[in-house]
This record gives structure tokens, sequence and C-alpha cells, in this order.
């Protein structure tokens, strides 16, 4: 579904997704190295027809919702939803990525990442959110960390990239940690 | 649901495609308390036949899910799934449930996965087959362990049981690891 929410944070502002971003997603999504850490590596090409399409199944689908990451100045630099959204056991998964190469490296994710933790846990009421990343994929899982996520497993050969299986790190951050602020500053907290 | 309707013959157990008159018994198995206990239904309102009608149909339609009706000497105990079939990545997910609770403990679960690994590492080419499962699901847990698969995590709080978070372990096996099985 579309979030009606703006998450405002110090240098990123989080807006719904609209019809208009669709052609910097498709140019995103087809850069190699921005691809390269996602699971539609392996994937065909995308287009806007196909973004379009997923584009309207999100919207219709009440266990996701997306939104647009953007700068102190306005600036789409990429994506971050929360998926497989399951009320009755209070739990999503984040998905993210940076498609502005020139952004990477710079905490925008983290922040992103912070303003969305804020929101799932105490607007939409969440105990708890997960993801999956590649195990090589060393930046991501040190924002991941930063944000409170941890470790819980280790999902062996669960993608392929490039035809070779990957593993992929299963971590979750729980409501009660991130409370705690056990990080010490929550950005947007 | 998938092309391939096949129906699988094994040791003690045949699978069947899952189907339309299939779903009164669905609905009896999954609102059995000690049924439930195991399946993340534990937190919704029992069934009515029209959801678990509107759930077989969705099963049929989704062309990432496969479902049998495992059935022993011609009895219908219970059901397997293979879910989030991802052609890609070459994965799938599994999941079983034996409503009879009279079938327990008499190895059909055991059986039945390992009947339908053999489809999907060699009729449908998958690559990895994985699982969750609550982590105080000792029978569950050792059934899948004797099937090939091995614990990879460890979801805190994964799920609620009766409103109460619930660790649940995540579980696979490889092809690799499956063909050099004896036992398979």
């Amino acid at each position: 579904m579309i979030s009606e929410s703006i998450l405002q944070g110090k240098r990123v502002r989080l807006r719904p997704v609209a019809e208009p971003d669709l052609p910097l997603f498709v140019r995103w999504l087809n850069d190699h190295e921005v691809r390269y850490w996602l699971s539609m590596a392996d994937g065909p090409g995308l287009t806007l027809e196909s973004e379009r399409e997923w584009f309207d199944e999100m919207r219709a689908d009440p266990a996701t919702v997306a939104w647009c990451i953007e700068t102190e100045d306005g600036l789409p630099i990429g994506n971050l939803g929360l998926h497989a959204i399951d009320e009755a056991h209070g739990r999503a998964t984040l998905g993210i990525f940076i498609g502005e190469k020139a952004y990477w490296g710079r905490g925008y994710g983290t922040e992103a990442i912070r303003q969305v933790l804020s929101y799932g846990f105490r607007e939409m009421d969440l105990r708890r959110i997960a993801l999956g990343t590649d195990e090589d994929n060393a930046r991501g899982i040190r924002c991941y960390e930063k944000c409170g996520f941890v470790r819980e497993g280790l999902l062996r050969a669960h993608r392929l990239r490039g035809g070779e299986p990957v593993n992929a790190v299963a971590m979750a951050v729980l409501r009660e940690e991130w409370e705690r602020g056990a990080l010490g500053d929550h950005d947007g907290r | 649901m998938m092309a391939a309707e096949a129906v699988l013959e094994a040791a003690t157990v045949r699978l069947r495609p899952l189907a339309r008159r299939d779903v009164p018994l669905l609905l009896r198995w999954t609102n059995d308390p000690g049924v439930r206990h195991w399946l993340h239904r534990s937190e919704s309102p029992p069934a009515t036949l029209e959801l678990a009608q509107a759930r077989v149909e969705e099963m049929r339609r989704d062309p990432r899910t496969l479902a049998w009706c495992i059935e022993a000497g011609g009895r219908p105990i219970g059901d397997v799934r293979l879910l989030e079939i991802d052609t890609t990545h070459g994965r799938a997910e599994l999941g079983i449930a034996i409503g009879e609770k009279d079938s327990w403990d008499r190895g059909y679960g055991t059986d039945a996965i390992r009947r339908v690994l053999r489809f999907a590492f060699q009729e449908l080419g998958l690559r990895r087959v994985w699982l969750i499962t609550d982590a105080d699901n000792a029978r569950g847990i050792r059934c899948y362990q004797k099937c090939g698969f091995v614990q990879e995590g460890f979801l805190r709080g994964h799920r609620l049981r009766y409103g109460r978070p619930l660790d649940m372990l995540a579980m696979g096996v490889l092809r690799e690891e499956w063909e050099a099985q004896p036992s398979r």
C-alpha cells in the first residue's frame, strides 16, 4: 500500500512512492552496481512496464509499504520498504537500496532505516523487524548493526548472484531492544 | 498452482494435489486446538468454511505454491506445501501439517517430506528447500533433521502464540546434501 506518512529526519525525508518515481527506479535498478546486492540481480532487467506492474501490486498489497528516500535538498536517492507486514504477529521485513551511488557510504541509509524503525515500532505497533542480506555485503551489515539489527542466522546458498550461490545473513531488531536505545542515540527518535 | 499437478507415491503415504473437496477437512484440522498450537493461525479466530475455501483457491492460483493432500492407507491425514517457489534462485519453503492427531509420530510426515524433497530437487530442479518452525516443536525439528534439514538460524520472537512472543528456527537443506543422504 502507499504510505500516507512522511517521515522527516535530520538529513533525509521519506515520502510515499509515487508514479512519477518509476523511471528513476528503473534507472537505479538496472545499474549493475546497485542490482548486485539485490535479489533481482539474477532476474531479467527492469522496464518501465515491469516497474509499473510492481507499483500497482505494491499499491494493492496491504502487507507492503514503500517510501522514496530524499536528501535534505529534495533529491530522491533510494527506496525503502516494509514487506510481509504481519499484524497478527507484529512483524515485518525491511528492504532498502540507495540508487544514487554518489550517496553511498554517507549515512543516508542508516538515517532512513532509523526513521522507519521508529515508525514501525511506534506507529504500526510492530514487535519485530527482520531483513536478509548477502553475507559479503559488509557495508550493508555495518549499517544494519548501527541501526540495532543483530545476526540471527546464516541461510546457506539462499540466493544466486551471477549464477553463484550466496549465503544470506538473517538479521532482526526487536522493539524492546530498539526502545532500550542500547545503540546510544537514535536520530529521529 | 503450478503446472505440475503430480501425484507422488511414497512408501507409506501418497501425495495428491490438494483439491476443493479437501476444504472441510482442512477446516477441521486447522481449527483443532492441538493442531493450531503449532501454526501461525493460533493468533487468528477459528477459520470458517469460506475462509478455508478462499485459502485453497489462493494456493491453487498462486504459481509459486504447490500443495498436496497427504493420504495414508487411502485416508487424508494432512497437507504438505512448497511455498514461495523461486525458480530464479532455485529455492522454496516447505510447510507441513498432519491434521489427524492419531497419525502423529508414525513417520508419515517424514515420508511425505522426503518425497516432496525428491520432487523439489529432481523434478523442479531446486537447489535449496528451507522452513521455519517453532523452537519448542521438538517432534517437528526431529523429523526435519531426519529429512536432512539443518538449523541455520534462530529467529527471536518471530511469531506470537496466544499473544506471547515465540522463537522460531530457520532450517534448510541443500540439494547436494540431500543427494548424499543414504536414506533419501
